[in-house]
């Protein structure tokens, strides 16, 4: 399959980067992984006249630790760099999941976290991961700096809040608290290559190893036109006693917070029904995390 | 057993190396000078009359050297089988699916191609389309082809005995209904071909393909030029499955842009384009009535099929009679009645898929067995060895059991899987489940009417050196065709593996009619194993005379010559050969004459030593309409047992495990064997679970891509146990018989029976997605 | 525009003058005649086309040629070294791994990439890694084998 002809870029500095997507906006796209947009590319669906590759911009692909408080994740981090570095497996364990869950191991080599963010696919892997985990998104353009929680950054399928000139830098989360367990959880065909057809991330903060819990947090994803937090089901959990029948119930008012359609891969009333059992299941394996939680 | 030199073992397969390395050569990856690049314009609508054709544009864009059309290719028709012939090479009147094929052009690069193939204006009047095989049936539905009204491209009616009498002595009768969806063969290599005419007005094309000598034949007719003037070379070839077993628009298009540039023209198939071309499996309805005794005898079986065949009729004639004769075995039936019926619809056209017309009507009839055993309070293992069909039998439909390892395969699976220990006895969401299949080893007619050999081979031995080489226009595809031919004829010569090559694929050099319907290593085979006796022969006859014995007390075993069993008094021809060979490092030595000195004296007697061998099935089957679908010289057949595991809240399926005895007569090559049987179980495996071809309410496929058509990958398939069974078929060449199709047979169903035994569904609709299963269970629930 | 590229392929300097549109599997298997390389899908679904380029597989159908300026990639043609079969291609050889081949290539990779990061991999981290090289032939089972055998041969205990 051909690729349609572009101009192409590839900055060596983010100033130069963000110079060329003021100039160029509507026109360019970035190119990081292209394991997404070269497939749209050559499916015909975007036909962008400039692509600017990131490659070359220093900074943007480092997993960054602030101390013992959270993580700066750049950008153009690989979803197989995350699947493997040791932090974010073990304090921020929904993202180290979904993104060894994402596509197989030759997309993961090039996938990045910004690419999946920024495509905005309703079915994205990481975007769940990053909901649960209060991510916030540092965005720049030439004149511009911003940042943006990731729950609001998405607008609709393939649709985000960012602007055309801007570039997203880096993802930066807050290291989640004592007795804090994640989990991800992604239905669809085969074992592995799939698009979801549900999937569910889930953080759960205990206020200690037997306690109650204090802090619930559950995105859902391909079951609405952006992926969603689950807030009504995370606001019955808090306070509550963990159970098998208490997740039970939460994913129950999760499928209300959900739209799914019914397409080629699943009908809305299989997918309805998904959540709830996905929910419970990632509320348990979150649970599991939470009580074996280690300082 | 017999104690074999070369048969029966592991040897490794001949082309590895060469695949291992990169170093083998497919279609795509030829190049020669001048070449250019071709591409393909379908038809974006499913059904249409075609108003006007304007490639103006596309003619003056720079870098095309050349558009066609009907108008320049013409309106021969063309088909699989001659009955049939409904296609042209390009639509001229209407196009009859999203896919059906306008023109081509060729141009100095793809990019090119590609932008010449938007320049070319097409004016449709759309016409209204019928995507639907119940639908196309109805009255008033839209029309294909006006000469086959009621859009009924074949029917078949066949009775054998009386079934209705039959289901009416019956003292139970069950019934069932099956539906698959149409699915795709997904070889990871696409269709590509090479076209090239030389000086002389003779064209050669590579191409990737299952069958060169159909090719050659078709394009010959297609491009009306004398069949001698085009040479089919097939390169190494990435899986053909049955949609490569016939001329493709790609091959026949390549042909006429090489013909009207005077250059070599290139033309690969995007994934895409594979999928709109199709040509793979049917979707099936299947409605089925058994009737059986109270002991579990079966008596009657009354089948009907219906079939989408799409817009086209391709193999579709030989899928829809094989839906009704490939049940005629392997279990004994006193009646059988068979009504089948091929239907055109607004769709890519389908034709042959491993294991063809038997597998959908296989799997709902392994279900009907169930539920049958089910019913009656049998074990379903003792209900097939009850019934089981064996060597010397007959089916109804006259098909000859020369040699049926069938109780054999199902005790060895029965065995192997543990089945006793378990049906029955697992837990809920967990379930054991088995089934049987039979297939032909290659088809009784070729599918144009003649009394053509179905293989001839040619072997010449290297005047020196003691080489030999096997010259077969049979098709290597991955199966291990080559390495098969090569070990008949290292066997039958007594020589070394390594001293044998193969040359294969060209109808340059023999006829071949191809890798399909399970045939070549029964056929191609003996034909080998033939022209390998007459050398070996005609060395011994030779050596005879120089050594002043008997020829019928020579043997040749391991590369080296034995007279009367002993090594004989043959310095004079060592001494001979030695002479002739001053200089040599490596003088033949030992105690015992070699092959290489046998050969030598042969050239040096009688010149250049060359064998042919003929194969063509004796005449075989009834005397019924339809009766050459389903006749074979021989049938291999299998049993499986499989496990799986229903996540019960999700309706996930995970195969677990898979035991899996198959009879192949007598195995040339036990990795080979296996590695088909390995194969046939995940395609199988995926075509129950996964595999579907989508399509919207406009005709178009949905899902024209690996990532959305889903084939199972390295983590969705289990171990596998494969068992092989040797029944020593007298009319395989040293037994042998088939195993690339057969072996998909059972596996549907032994999956769809092992979920029934975990979850209490009964899935008589593929694929059986999360989805389909959850419902059903669901449906349960509310009962 | 053309953009002049220099990258190490299979050890060899080479330099190239490619569109951007160009992706790295046509640079290989149109410019530079490493045909050894497969086309499957085009689109990252099937891992026909796959390389390691730094080190890690990718699918080369996917990568733009002038993404690769600077980098380095190994094909199936580098494996071999003076003629003799690579442990992980012998392996695919002696264990009845390979039928019509056209996988072939890119499972090798894969493989190789795994038993250098993994040198005693399970059974599941084997079927994980070669999860992206689809295989219609051969249902697996031979190519997991050959990766275990060549795992062991590797490093140093063979089992015949």
């Amino acid at each position: 399959m051909l690729l349609p002809k572009f101009d192409y870029h590839e900055p060596t500095t983010l100033e130069e980067a963000l110079k060329m997507l003021s100039e160029l906006g509507g026109n360019a796209k970035i190119l990081a992984g292209g394991t997404d947009l070269l497939v749209r590319m050559k499916q015909k669906i975007d036909m962008p006249s400039h692509v600017i590759s990131i490659a070359r911009v220093p900074g943007l692909d480092a997993i960054v630790p602030r101390d013992s408080h959270g993580v700066t994740v750049g950008s153009a981090v690989t979803a197989a760099a995350l699947s493997r570095n040791e932090l974010i497996m073990d304090r921020f364990t929904p993202l180290a999941l979904a993104a060894s869950r994402l596509g197989a191991p030759m997309i993961r080599n090039r996938a990045t976290i910004g690419g999946n963010l920024v495509n905005g696919r309703p079915a994205a892997d990481l975007p769940p991961a990053c909901m649960v985990l209060n991510a916030s998104l540092k965005l720049k353009s030439a004149g511009t700096e911003r940042d943006v929680p990731v729950v609001d950054f998405f607008r609709g399928p393939g649709e985000t809040m960012m602007e055309p000139n801007e570039l997203l830098i880096s993802i930066n989360m807050d290291t989640p608290p004592p007795w804090t367990g994640g989990a991800y959880i992604k239905l669809g065909a085969r074992k592995t290559l799939e698009i979801s057809m549900v999937n569910v991330a889930a953080l759960l903060t205990l206020q200690s190893a037997d306690g109650p819990i204090t802090e619930a947090r559950i995105a859902l994803g391909a079951v609405a036109p952006t992926p969603v937090r689950a807030y009504a089901a995370e606001d019955f959990l808090i306070g509550q006693k963990p159970s098998e029948q208490l997740f039970q119930k939460a994913g129950e008012i999760g499928v209300g917070m959900c739209s799914p359609i019914t397409d080629h891969r699943g009908t809305m009333e299989y997918r309805c029904m998904m959540i709830e059992v996905l929910t419970k299941r990632a509320l348990m394996a979150a649970l599991e995390r939470a009580r074996n939680w280690q300082p | 057993m017999t104690d074999y030199a070369v048969l029966n073992t592991r040897a490794p397969r001949i082309d590895g190396p060469a695949k291992a390395t990169g170093r083998a050569m497919y279609a795509d990856d030829f190049n020669m000078p001048g070449m250019l690049y071709a591409a393909i314009l379908q038809s974006p609508l499913a059904h249409a009359k075609i108003l006007n054709i304007d490639a103006s544009k596309a003619r003056k864009l720079p870098g095309v050297r050349a558009v066609v059309t009907a108008k320049e290719a013409g309106l021969v028709k063309y088909g699989v089988s001659p009955a049939r012939y409904d296609e042209t090479l390009f639509a001229y009147d209407k196009v009859r699916y999203v896919g059906d094929e306008v023109a081509a052009v060729a141009a100095v690069d793809m990019d090119t191609a590609q932008e010449a193939l938007e320049l070319i204006k097409v004016d449709y009047e759309e016409l209204p389309a019928v995507f639907d095989m119940f639908e196309a049936m109805k009255e008033g539905a839209p029309q294909l082809h006006e000469e086959f009204p009621g859009n009924m491209n074949a029917e078949v009616h066949q009775e054998f005995g009386d079934t209705d009498a039959g289901l009416e002595q019956s003292d139970l009768v069950v019934n069932h209904t099956f539906l698959n969806k149409r699915q795709d063969a997904a070889f990871i290599e696409p269709h590509s071909c090479l076209a090239v005419f030389g000086l002389d007005g003779r064209l050669t094309l590579h191409t990737s393909t299952q069958v060169p000598h159909y090719v050659m034949r078709t394009v010959a007719m297609v491009l009306q030029i004398p069949v001698g003037d085009v040479r089919v070379m097939k390169p190494y070839v990435g899986g053909g499955f049955g949609p490569k077993c016939e001329a493709t628009p790609l091959e026949m298009s390549a042909a006429f842009l090489a013909r009207q540039t005077g250059k070599p023209v290139k033309m690969t198939y995007t994934r895409q384009q594979v999928f709109l071309h199709s040509r793979a499996r049917h979707q099936f309805y299947a409605e089925m009535s058994l009737g059986v005794k109270n002991d579990g005898t079966l008596v009657a079986l009354r089948n009907k099929a219906i079939l989408d065949g799409g817009a086209y009729t391709s193999f579709g004639i030989a899928t829809v009679y094989y839906s009704g004769s490939l049940l005629g075995g392997p279990y004994k039936l006193k009646a059988m009645k068979y009504d089948g019926y091929r239907v055109y619809t607004n769709r890519p056209a389908c034709g042959a898929q491993r294991g063809h017309g038997g597998v959908a009507h296989r799997a709902a009839f392994e279900q009907l067995l169930d539920m049958t055993a089910e019913k009656l309070g049998m074990d379903p293992v003792e209900m097939r060895l009850k019934n089981i069909m064996t060597t010397g039998d007959m089916t109804v439909n006259e098909l000859d059991m020369s040699s049926l390892g069938m109780k054999d395969c199902i005790e060895a699976v029965r065995d192997g899987s543990g089945w006793k220990g378990k049906k029955g006895k697992l837990p809920k969401g967990k379930g054991i489940g088995m089934a049987c299949g039979f297939f032909v080893s290659g088809a009784g007619y070729p599918i144009y009417r003649s009394e053509t050999y179905h293989s001839t081979v040619v072997i010449k031995v290297s005047e020196d050196g003691g080489t030999v080489t096997v010259l077969t226009g049979s098709a290597e595809i991955g199966q291990g065709s080559d390495t098969t031919m090569a070990m008949i004829a290292a066997e039958t010569l007594g020589m070394t593996l390594d001293n044998v090559r193969v040359i294969s694929g060209d109808t340059d050099l023999s006829v071949d009619l191809g890798a399909y319907s399970s045939r070549q290593t029964l056929m191609t085979g003996h034909a080998t194993k033939e022209a390998a006796e007459q050398i070996r022969n005609r060395i011994a006859q030779y050596l005879a005379e120089e050594m002043g014995c008997d020829p019928s007390s020579i043997t040749f075993r391991d590369g080296v010559v034995l007279f009367d069993g002993q090594p004989g008094n043959f310095e004079k021809i060592r001494s001979n050969y030695i002479k002739e060979h001053r200089g040599w490092t490596d003088p033949p030595h030992g105690e015992y004459l070699t092959f290489r000195e046998a050969a030598r004296l042969a050239f040096l007697k009688g010149g250049t030593l060359v064998g042919t061998g003929k194969y063509k099935p004796p005449r075989l089957g009834g005397s019924y309409k339809g009766a050459a679908v389903g006749t074979s010289p021989a049938y291999g057949c299998s049993a499986q047992v499989v496990e799986v595991t229903v996540d019960l809240e999700t309706g996930e399926v995970t195969v677990d495990n898979m035991t899996d005895a198959h009879d192949c007569g007598l195995a040339i090559n036990r990795t080979l064997v296996e590695g088909q049987m390995q194969g046939s179980l995940s395609m199988g495996l995926g075509e129950c679970l996964f595999e579907e071809v989508k399509f919207d309410s406009r005709g178009r496929v949905l899902n024209p891509s690996l990532g959305e058509y889903k084939i199972p990958t390295a983590l969705d398939m289990p171990k596998v146990k494969s068992i092989i069974v040797e029944s020593n078929e007298p009319n395989g060449p040293y037994g042998a018989k088939e195993v690339g199709e057969g072996a998909i047979m059972p596996t549907i169903p032994a999956i769809l029976n092992a979920i029934y035994d975990a979850t209490g569904a009964r899935m008589n609709e593929l694929p059986v997605s999360s989805e389909r299963l959850y419902m059903a269970m669901e449906k349960q629930r509310g009962e | 525009m053309k953009k002049i590229i220099k990258l190490i392929v299979n050890g060899e300097k080479v330099e190239a003058a490619v569109e951007p549109n160009r992706t790295l599997v046509q640079l290989l298997r149109e410019d530079l005649g490493l045909t050894g390389t497969k086309h499957g899908c085009g689109l990252g679904d099937c891992g026909a086309c796959t390389v390691i380029l730094d080190g890690k597989p990718v699918n080369s159908c996917l990568v733009l040629a002038a993404q690769a300026d600077g980098r380095e990639v190994l094909t199936i043609e580098g494996l071999a070294e003076n003629g003799k079969l690579h442990p992980i291609q012998q392996a695919f050889v002696d264990k009845g791994a390979i039928q019509c081949g056209f996988c072939t290539p890119g499972m090798i990779l894969s493989a190789k990439a795994l038993l250098d990061a993994t040198p005693n991999p399970t059974e599941v981290e084997i079927r994980t890694a070669i999860s992206g090289n689809l295989c219609r032939c051969t249902g697996y089972q031979k190519i997991v084998e050959a990766i275990q055998a060549a795992g062991q041969a590797l490093a140093g205990t063979e089992v015949s």
